[in-house]
């Protein structure tokens, strides 16, 4: 069923509308007004998970702070597997973000003096965090959204699902995606392609978030031969609300909120005592699985759970600091902080993995760049220091854009061959529309789910990795067997529900790939069977490249610069 | 690790599949957990029984703006919304409205992205202030009068329920508030531009108040859009339109341009007292202006009177002492004007001794209860159905005279959803013997203006098919009555203008609900 595509033709498309790819499309517009650029989205921009991202984000704006000691928190948050050039670059280049976010109107928090507030958070040892109440990523997504329409060369394909990457000799041709509303397949050319599309957390059940980051951009990189980079390091947030999984914002400890086991005990004193409930996240998530799993859990309907107290810091800096979460409890959980504590758990948040991208956001494919959760600069490393992911897409957002302008000013199209069209229309349409097998998408996926969950959840042991890793495999080929109950080509959800599962198996086999050979523990990979870190044989990022038989890995140095590593206690 | 299962709930999704254009409703039935969302509901629906549903999702947390639907008639985020909240066992989903429907509950969002693109969403400042590399200062009060105006999330429920945005002119309450946002920011120096902007159209909506009602937000965009007016009357830029009506009540202290002297001509031949000559009375009969003055309204201010006589009520006027309420000068943007009619109105209140007020507009009474300086005077004010209602429950009042019409009821918004006045005119309606009750799809809280409120009454220029009263009219034909009844001299009188647009006057007649009393006393 090859049906003719149509040809779009953009010198830059950015894939993904969130924080990264619309900065990236701006820094691109800013670049040349000449530049035709796209930004294709499989959602309307304002829908991308970006606006879920609530406590702040991470810059050093006052008197003493500085981006030593930023850097410093990064790396040490990291467990040193930061490349520490990248860091040193990432702290010097959040502030600009912050104040073009502010010219452009973003509403920040304001200290008594009118500038621009900050507040502590995880893991930082200065209140860094700027933020817009508890709604930061959203405000930011806003102000964003409200710029990039201002320039007459970004043209948007809202809702348009973008299905595969195309690499002719190692450069980016273009890529295919299917218009929702219409269903039709088209091609788009281009000069130079940024992949801005998120993580890809939903492979667990209980995750922070939103239904549509599902990882796509990833995947399609992994399969165009682009390497994986670290994806082994994924952030479990130590303040899912429970039993949605819900964010609860960091900020709700950076504001003072406690963490309470059974025996009513701020049990962080006994993990992180100087900076108890401010410790880095994946040190509070180990804290809080091991106080659940001893028994200190506080029993509930939907299992034992942890309670984030807020009450003592008064239903007025509540309202004024954290009106969202208020909000968002009282709705779905039935728990208003202001007079119970908010049931919690951790919850998959974050992959400090992604598309292999050096600190240009360059990949290893010409023309073809990756900002945001969706990409790996060495940035975060094994763990990711709580608002330093929207820095992250701002800094390396605003990096693609003017790199990827800079590129497609000098280089040309590239001719896409159509025997690659005809594939990927036949994996679409044929295969995994057309298949009349017997399996179906909603089993394969809560499947995954509950896999991911169990075995490859904050503590980890190698013979449950590899239990996980052919029960993965098996799914794969049960998916070969599926059947798409919708048949029809207007807003076809199932059919993007399936392309979303494919593309997930492959992601869950390479962090379970990846989390198997790493036998050290560092971050937020904790191994049960080796429960220390290994700089001997461990400082290094692993790289997954695509291979039919699975992932093949290979490794790569870290860059360290100031900081050699060292013990790390908080 | 799933709570119990509380009980089963029946979904009755209507559909649409774009290849066959056909539209269908599919029956599902749900079993409900404590804590499930509509959204978990739709989502347990696509895996369980029906993998073809369509509908939008993202953050599940009501910060996306993805999941907006029309639920038993009420615009809502199904993520944001706990089936048992709702206490119902079936739940009728739909799409959202004013947006034409790709499939299923997923609406076409293109009309209202649209109107983003034609304001600027980024702060206006000379180019010099741009270039310091330093923040602006912004004090904390500063930034609190604009906060709640930003955390519009673009989910369009209030474009859909704008019954003004049927008009493609109209930006819809979202892009207005999302402009006003930007006005009251202290940082920006645009104010002039974003006026501009809007200065032609802002004037479609009616103050109905749905966008404010049924923002999940709570962004109150309707407030929103009457002082973006009021900043543009202090232009002078107007359309002429709204000009005349605030000329008029400037000159002759009504919108339609008459003599005061002539304000009792409605009552020729009833013997109606009016002050100066009386200053005291049981009722104080505030008659609004429409029904003073025009004559098909005049028949609404007559049927009242004749409703206190029936009730031997002591009953007076304020006869040419009576002024505009200003409702209209106020939400138009004129505040000054409002105030003037405001304290004549009250100076004579002090003056007239009275137990109650009884307006025949709901509008004269939603302003005489909610807006300052009349709701600082603590006016005892009833709207007519309320007071009628009351004699009615007393025994005091019984329509006698059968009435063998099939009624729809139409809910003014200034009663209805401003006020939340449901019952009071229906227990009239209910209390006539033949008289047969029936309810329009958009009923009560959920209901679609007629699109008088706010002055439009006055300026109204779109073409019929952008007019809300002809959407209205064409949802009572579907319900096959003879009547539509309503409570408001102004939805009374577009909904009557509509019958004749749609040349169905011989079909469907429009009557005051005291007109139907009246004739059935």
């Amino acid at each position: 069923m090859v049906k003719l595509m149509e040809k779009l033709t953009h010198d830059i498309v950015i894939v993904g509308a969130g924080i990264a790819g619309l900065r990236a499309a701006i820094a691109a517009a800013e670049t040349s007004s000449n530049l035709d650029i796209a930004v294709v989205s499989k959602v309307y921009p304002v829908r991308s998970h970006s606006v879920c991202a609530q406590g702040g984000t991470a810059a050093v704006l006052r008197e003493g702070d500085s981006y030593d000691l930023h850097a410093w928190d990064t790396v040490k948050g990291s467990d040193f597997l930061a490349d520490q050039d990248v860091v040193e670059f990432f702290v010097r280049k959040a502030p600009e973000e912050i104040i073009v976010l502010e010219h452009w109107g973003c509403p920040w928090s304001r200290t008594d003096d009118g500038k621009i507030n900050q507040r502590p958070f995880g893991g930082h040892s200065f209140p860094r965090a700027c933020f817009a109440a508890d709604m930061t990523g959203f405000h930011e997504m806003h102000t964003l959204y409200g710029k990039a329409g201002e320039y007459g060369n970004i043209k948007f394909y809202d809702e348009w699902f973008v299905t595969s990457i195309i690499v002719e000799n190692n450069i980016v041709a273009g890529l295919t995606a299917i218009e929702l509303r219409t269903g039709r397949m088209q091609v788009f050319r281009a000069k130079a392609v940024i992949m801005a599309t998120g993580g890809y957390a939903r492979i667990y059940e209980f995750t922070t978030f939103s239904h549509t980051a599902t990882g796509d951009g990833m995947a399609m990189a992994y399969r165009a031969g682009v390497p994986l980079k670290d994806m082994e390091f994924i952030q479990f947030h130590p303040t899912g609300m429970v039993p949605s999984g819900i964010l609860i914002t960091g900020g709700a400890r950076g504001e003072g909120g406690y963490l309470i086991n059974a025996k009513g005990e701020r049990f962080m004193k006994h993990y992180a005592p100087e900076k108890m409930e401010l410790a880095p996240r994946d040190i509070v998530s180990r804290a809080e699985t091991t106080e659940i799993m001893e028994g200190r859990g506080i029993d509930g309907p939907y299992g034992a759970y942890i309670a984030l107290d807020l009450r003592h810091l008064g239903e007025e800096k509540i309202n004024e600091r954290l009106p969202l979460i208020r909000d968002v409890a009282i709705k779905l959980s039935g728990v208003d902080p202001v007079k119970e504590p908010i049931p919690i758990r951790p919850a998959a948040h974050y992959s400090m993995g992604g598309i292999h991208a050096n600190i240009k956001t360059e990949t290893p494919v010409a023309g073809f760049y990756a900002a945001g959760e969706c990409a790996c600069h060495n940035v975060h490393g094994a763990n990711r220091l709580g608002t330093n992911s929207t820095s992250d897409c701002l800094v390396f957002g605003a990096v693609a854009g003017e790199e990827a302008a800079k590129y497609a000013l000098s280089n040309g199209f590239r001719e896409i061959p159509q025997e690659k069209l005809a594939a990927e229309e036949r994996r679409v349409f044929d295969e995994i529309l057309g298949s009349e097998g017997d399996e179906r998408v909603p089993i394969i996926r809560n499947e995954m789910r509950r896999i991911m969950s169990q075995r490859v959840w904050i503590f980890r042991k190698g013979d449950e990795l590899q239990n996980a890793l052919k029960e993965i495999r098996t799914l794969k080929e049960r998916f070969k067997n599926i059947r798409v109950e919708d048949k029809g080509e207007a807003f076809n959800t199932g059919l993007v529900a399936a392309l979303q599962l494919d593309f997930t198996l492959d992601l869950a086999e390479v962090t379970i790939a990846s989390a198997l050979a790493r036998t050290e523990s560092r971050g937020a990979h904790t191994r049960l069977d080796y429960p220390k870190r290994d700089d001997e044989n461990w400082l290094k990022h692993t790289l997954a490249y695509y291979t039919k038989e699975g992932p093949r890995l290979e490794y790569i140095p870290v860059t360290i610069t100031k900081w050699p590593p060292t013990a790390r206690k908080y | 690790m799933n709570s119990e299962i509380e009980k089963t709930v029946e979904f009755r999704i209507h559909r649409f599949d774009p290849k066959e254009k056909r539209r269908y409703v599919s029956t599902f039935k749900v079993p409900v957990r404590k804590g499930m969302t509509l959204l978990d509901a739709l989502m347990y629906i696509k895996d369980n029984f029906d993998e073809s549903l369509a509908f939008r999702h993202s953050c599940r947390m009501g910060i996306c703006g993805s999941c907006g639907i029309m639920v038993n008639g009420k615009p809502m985020l199904a993520c944001y919304t706990q089936v048992l909240h709702l206490n119902v066992d079936t739940l009728t989903l739909e799409p959202l409205q004013n947006m034409p429907v790709i499939k299923d509950l997923v609406v076409d969002l293109e009309p209202f992205f649209g109107t983003y693109r034609k304001i600027k969403n980024v702060l206006i400042k000379s180019e010099e202030t741009f270039k310091k590399p330093e923040e602006f200062i912004q004090m904390p009060s500063e930034l609190k009068k604009f906060w709640d105006l930003t955390l519009c999330t673009k989910c369009s429920i209030c474009y859909s329920a704008c019954p003004a945005a049927i008009d493609e002119r109209f930006l819809g309450p979202s892009t207005l508030a999302t402009n006003y946002r930007f006005i009251t920011d202290s940082r920006d120096e645009g104010s002039n531009e974003r006026l501009k902007t809007i200065a032609e159209n802002v004037w479609l909506c009616t103050s109905c108040n749905s966008c404010t009602l049924f923002c999940p937000k709570e962004v109150d965009s309707s407030s929103s859009i009457v002082n973006e007016r009021s900043l543009i009357v202090e232009t002078g830029v107007i359309p002429r339109t709204v000009m005349e009506v605030l000329n008029n009540i400037f000159k002759y202290h009504n919108p339609m341009g008459r003599y005061q002297t002539k304000r009792m001509e409605w009552a020729q031949g009833l013997n109606v007292k009016t002050f100066p000559e009386t200053a005291k009375a049981e009722v104080l009969y505030f008659v609004c202006c429409l029904t003073a003055y025009d004559p098909r309204h005049q028949e609404i201010a007559k049927s009242m009177a004749s409703v206190f006589s029936t009730l031997g009520v002591d009953f007076a006027s304020l006869g040419a002492e009576e002024w505009c309420c200003g409702d209209h000068m106020l939400r138009l943007g004129e505040r000054g004007l409002f105030e003037t009619l405001a304290e004549h109105n009250l100076s004579m209140f002090q003056k007239f001794e009275t137990e109650k007020i009884v307006t025949l507009s709901p509008h004269c009474y939603n302003t005489f209860n909610n807006d300052k300086p009349y709701s600082d005077a603590g006016l005892n004010v009833q709207h007519y159905t309320q007071f009628v209602a009351e004699a009615m429950d007393q025994g005091k009042l019984k329509p006698t005279k059968p009435f063998s019409q099939r009624v729809v009821y139409h809910d003014p918004c200034f009663l209805g959803k401003r006020n939340e006045i449901y019952e009071a005119p229906r227990r009239i309606l209910e209390a006539i013997n033949g008289l047969e009750l029936v309810e329009m799809r958009r009923t009560r809280e959920n209901s679609f203006c007629c699109g008088g409120g706010a002055g439009r009454v006055w300026t109204e220029d779109a073409p019929p098919e952008k007019r809300p009263c002809i959407s209205r009219v064409k949802e009572a034909l579907e319900l096959g009555v003879q009547i539509i009844a309503t409570s408001c001299p102004f939805c009374v009188s577009l909904l009557d203008d509509a019958t004749k647009v749609l040349e169905v006057e011989d079909k469907i007649k429009v009557k005051d609900v005291v007109e139907i009393l009246k004739e059935t006393m």
